[in-house]
C-alpha cells in the first residue's frame, strides 16, 4: 500500500468521526466557503469551469478536447483530479476519442484545471426492449443502445432500496435509466447502474 | 396466379378498416396527432382535421375492396393510398426523424425499419389486388392471405405490447440472462450508495469538490478519498454491514508533495 | 373528456418542492447525444447551466404527466430560472429552461435519499454542467429542492 493510502487510512481510523466537525473547516462557514468558489455564471449561458467533447490528443498531463460548439479545450490533469471511467480509473486509461465532461477551475491562460473528469459518462432513459445474455437493449428515443452488464461493476438500484449486483428483476418493457460508460464509436454502453422506479 | 391475388384485397381492407377505426376512435391518437409526421406536414393546428380525412380515405377504399362489385380500378386505388403511405413515411423520416407515423397506434416512437417494411409490404399487396378480379378463396388463397396478415401484424411495432413483449418476457424468465454469480467483490457502487446515506457523507459533501479520486479495500473497509478543496476527504465504509451510521470521515491537510 | 392540466393549484407556486433531479445531454454532442439537438427551446447545450422542466408547454406536459404521480406543476415556458438545491449538501444552481423533461409519469413514486433526507419523484432534469456542480455525474439522480431564485 503506497504511503498516501497509510496516511489517509491512519487519519479516518485514528481521527475520523461520524460527522466532520465545524471546526475541521477553521474559520470558514459554509457561505465562506461559497464565495471563495467560482464567480457566479449567468443561468442559461456556458459554464467556463465546465467542459464537454471528445479528445483529439494528449501530451503529458493535458488533454486536448474538441467541444460539440467546435470550442477547443485544454485541459489539465493533476494529482487531486478525479477520473471516472466506469469508475475511479488512472490516467493512462484515457484515450484520444473519448468523450468527456470536466469540471475545474478556468485559469488565466484559458486551460482548465480539472477537479473532475468523466470519461464516456452517459446517463439516458429509456424503454428496455429485450434482455438477452449480460445485455440490456434500451430503446432511446428510438434508438436502440445495448447495454452492457459487467461483472463486479454494474449495479441495479430499485427505488430508494439498497443497490443490488442482481439486475435480473429488470423487466422488459419497463423504463429505467441508465449510467454507464459509452463505447467510444457505437450504440453500446458499459452499465455502471440502472436506475429502476421499483 | 389468381389464387395469390384473391386473398389480397380482404388482407388490405381489414389492415386499412383497423387503421382508419383507430383515427376515428382513438382518443389519445388524436391528443398525439400534433407530435406526428403529418403535423408537421399539414401544420400542427390541422393535424387531426387531416387524420379524419385519411381515415375517411382508408375506409373508403376498405368498403370497395370488400363489397361487390370487384374491379381493378379498387386494387390500384389501394395502391395509390399505400404509395401515398410510403411517400408520407419517407418525408416524416427526412423531414422530422424523432416524431411518430401517427398511423395506427399511439406509440410515440419514431418510424424505424419495421415501419417501412410494413408500408412496402401493403403496396406490394395492393399491386397484387389488382388482378384480385371476382375470384373464390381457395386454400393457396387463405394460406397466403393469412401469412400476409401476419406479416403485417408482426411489422406493426404499436401491437408489441400485445406478443412480442409478453414473448420476450417469457424467454428472460427461462433463460435468466442477467441472473448473476455472486461477484468476489462488492461493487463499489454498493458502497457509495451507502455512503451517501450516512450522516458522515451529508455533513462532509457540501466540501467536496472532485468525484472519488482513490478507493481501497482493507480489513472489512473501503476507503472511499475525495479531494475537499485544499485538503482531502477520505470515508471509511464498512464492507459487510448496511447501517450507514457506521461509515467514518475525516479531513486532512495532506503534506505538500515533493 | 380528457383535462389537459390537473385543477389542484401546482405545488410549486406554494414554496419550495421537493423531488429527484437527474442529468441529460443535448445539443450535437457526443456518443447517444449525437443526434439529441437542442431541445425543445431550441438552445440547450450541455456545457451551459439549463435545465429541462415537466411543463412548459401542453405538448409537454402531455408527454411528462407529473399530475400521474400526483404532482403538479406549474406552467413555465423556455428562459425562465429555477434554483435547484441538493439536499444535505446544501450547494445549488440556478439554471433556465431549455428543454422539456423528465418523464416523471414513467418513474412515479420512485425515491432517493441523501442521508437521512428523501424525495420522491422526477421533477427536473439538469445539463451536465448544472448537474456536476451540485453534484458527482456518477451519481445519476440525487434529491433536490426546488425554488424559484
Amino acid at each position: 500500500m503506497t504511503s498516501r493510502r497509510q496516511l489517509l487510512k491512519s487519519a479516518v481510523l485514528g481521527g475520523g468521526a461520524g460527522v466532520v466537525a465545524a471546526t475541521a473547516f477553521g474559520s470558514l462557514g459554509p457561505e465562506a466557503a461559497f464565495a471563495q468558489a467560482a464567480p457566479d455564471v449567468e443561468p442559461g449561458t456556458p459554464d467556463p469551469n465546465f467542459a464537454e467533447g471528445r479528445i483529439r490528443s494528449i501530451k503529458d498531463n493535458t488533454l486536448f478536447v474538441l467541444g460539440s460548439n467546435w470550442v477547443f479545450h485544454r485541459i489539465r490533469v493533476v494529482d487531486g483530479t478525479s477520473l471516472w471511467k466506469l469508475g475511479p480509473v488512472a490516467f493512462d486509461q484515457a484515450k484520444p476519442g473519448d468523450g468527456l465532461y470536466a469540471r475545474g477551475v478556468r485559469m488565466p491562460d484559458g486551460v482548465l484545471a480539472a477537479e473532475s473528469v468523466w470519461f464516456n459518462i452517459v446517463n439516458v432513459k429509456g424503454h428496455i426492449q429485450n434482455i438477452t445474455s449480460e445485455k440490456v437493449h434500451l430503446d432511446h428515443n428510438g434508438k436502440q443502445i445495448l447495454c452492457h452488464l459487467v461483472a463486479g461493476k454494474s449495479v441495479a438500484v430499485y427505488s430508494d432500496a439498497p443497490p443490488s449486483a442482481d439486475l435480473s428483476q429488470l423487466r422488459v418493457g419497463q423504463h429505467v435509466q441508465v449510467l454507464g460508460a459509452w463505447r467510444p464509436d457505437t450504440n453500446e454502453v458499459d452499465i455502471a447502474t440502472v436506475f429502476s422506479p421499483h | 396466379m389468381h389464387g395469390i391475388a384473391a386473398p389480397q384485397p380482404y388482407v388490405i381492407a381489414l389492415f386499412l378498416l383497423w387503421a382508419a377505426l383507430m383515427k376515428l376512435l382513438s382518443r389519445r391518437m388524436r391528443a398525439q396527432a400534433g407530435q406526428t409526421a403529418l403535423a408537421r406536414l399539414v401544420g400542427a393546428a390541422r393535424a387531426v382535421p387531416a387524420l379524419r380525412l385519411v381515415a375517411v380515405l382508408e375506409l373508403a377504399v376498405a368498403a370497395a375492396l370488400l363489397l361487390p362489385p370487384a374491379s381493378p380500378l379498387e386494387g390500384t386505388a389501394a395502391t395509390v393510398l399505400s404509395a401515398g403511405f410510403l411517400l408520407y413515411l419517407t418525408y416524416g423520416r427526412l423531414a422530422a426523424p424523432a416524431s411518430s407515423c401517427g398511423c395506427l397506434g399511439t406509440h410515440a416512437r419514431p418510424v424505424n425499419w419495421r415501419g417501412f417494411g410494413r408500408a412496402g409490404l401493403l403496396l406490394a399487396v395492393s399491386v397484387a389486388a389488382i388482378w384480385a378480379g371476382p375470384y373464390p378463396l381457395d386454400a393457396t388463397g387463405v394460406v397466403v392471405g393469412l401469412a400476409e396478415a401476419a406479416a403485417l401484424l408482426a411489422l406493426s411495432a404499436e401491437l408489441d405490447r400485445h406478443w412480442l413483449t409478453p414473448l420476450r418476457r417469457l424467454l428472460v424468465r427461462l433463460r435468466r440472462p442477467l441472473a448473476v454469480v455472486a461477484p468476489e467483490k462488492i461493487p463499489l457502487e454498493v458502497s457509495l450508495r451507502l455512503l451517501y446515506l450516512s450522516p458522515a457523507y451529508c455533513s462532509a459533501s457540501a466540501r467536496l469538490t472532485s468525484d472519488v479520486q482513490d478507493v481501497w479495500d482493507e480489513d472489512g473497509l473501503r476507503f472511499v478519498v475525495y479531494a475537499a478543496r485544499e485538503r482531502t476527504a477520505v470515508f471509511a465504509v464498512p464492507l459487510s454491514d448496511g447501517d450507514p451510521s457506521a461509515v467514518r470521515v475525516a479531513l486532512i491537510q495532506e503534506p505538500a508533495l515533493a | 373528456m380528457a383535462r389537459s392540466q390537473s385543477t389542484d393549484p401546482p405545488l410549486d407556486l406554494l414554496g419550495p418542492v421537493q423531488g429527484e433531479v437527474s442529468w441529460f445531454c443535448c445539443g450535437a454532442a457526443w456518443g447517444p447525444c449525437s443526434t439529441t439537438g437542442k431541445g425543445a427551446c431550441g438552445t440547450c447545450n450541455s456545457g451551459s447551466l439549463q435545465h429541462a422542466w415537466p411543463n412548459t408547454s401542453d405538448a409537454c406536459w402531455a408527454i411528462t404527466r407529473p399530475d400521474s404521480c400526483g404532482v403538479s406543476m406549474s406552467r413555465r415556458t423556455c428562459g425562465f430560472s429555477h434554483r435547484t438545491t441538493a439536499l444535505c449538501s446544501g450547494t445549488s444552481v440556478v439554471t433556465t429552461i431549455a428543454d422539456c423533461g423528465p418523464q416523471t409519469d414513467l418513474f412515479c413514486g420512485e425515491r432517493s435519499c441523501c442521508g437521512a433526507t428523501c424525495a420522491s419523484n422526477r421533477l427536473i432534469d439538469l445539463t451536465p454542467a448544472a448537474y456536476s456542480r451540485i453534484a458527482s455525474l456518477s451519481t445519476g439522480l440525487r434529491p433536490c429542492e426546488i425554488s424559484v431564485p
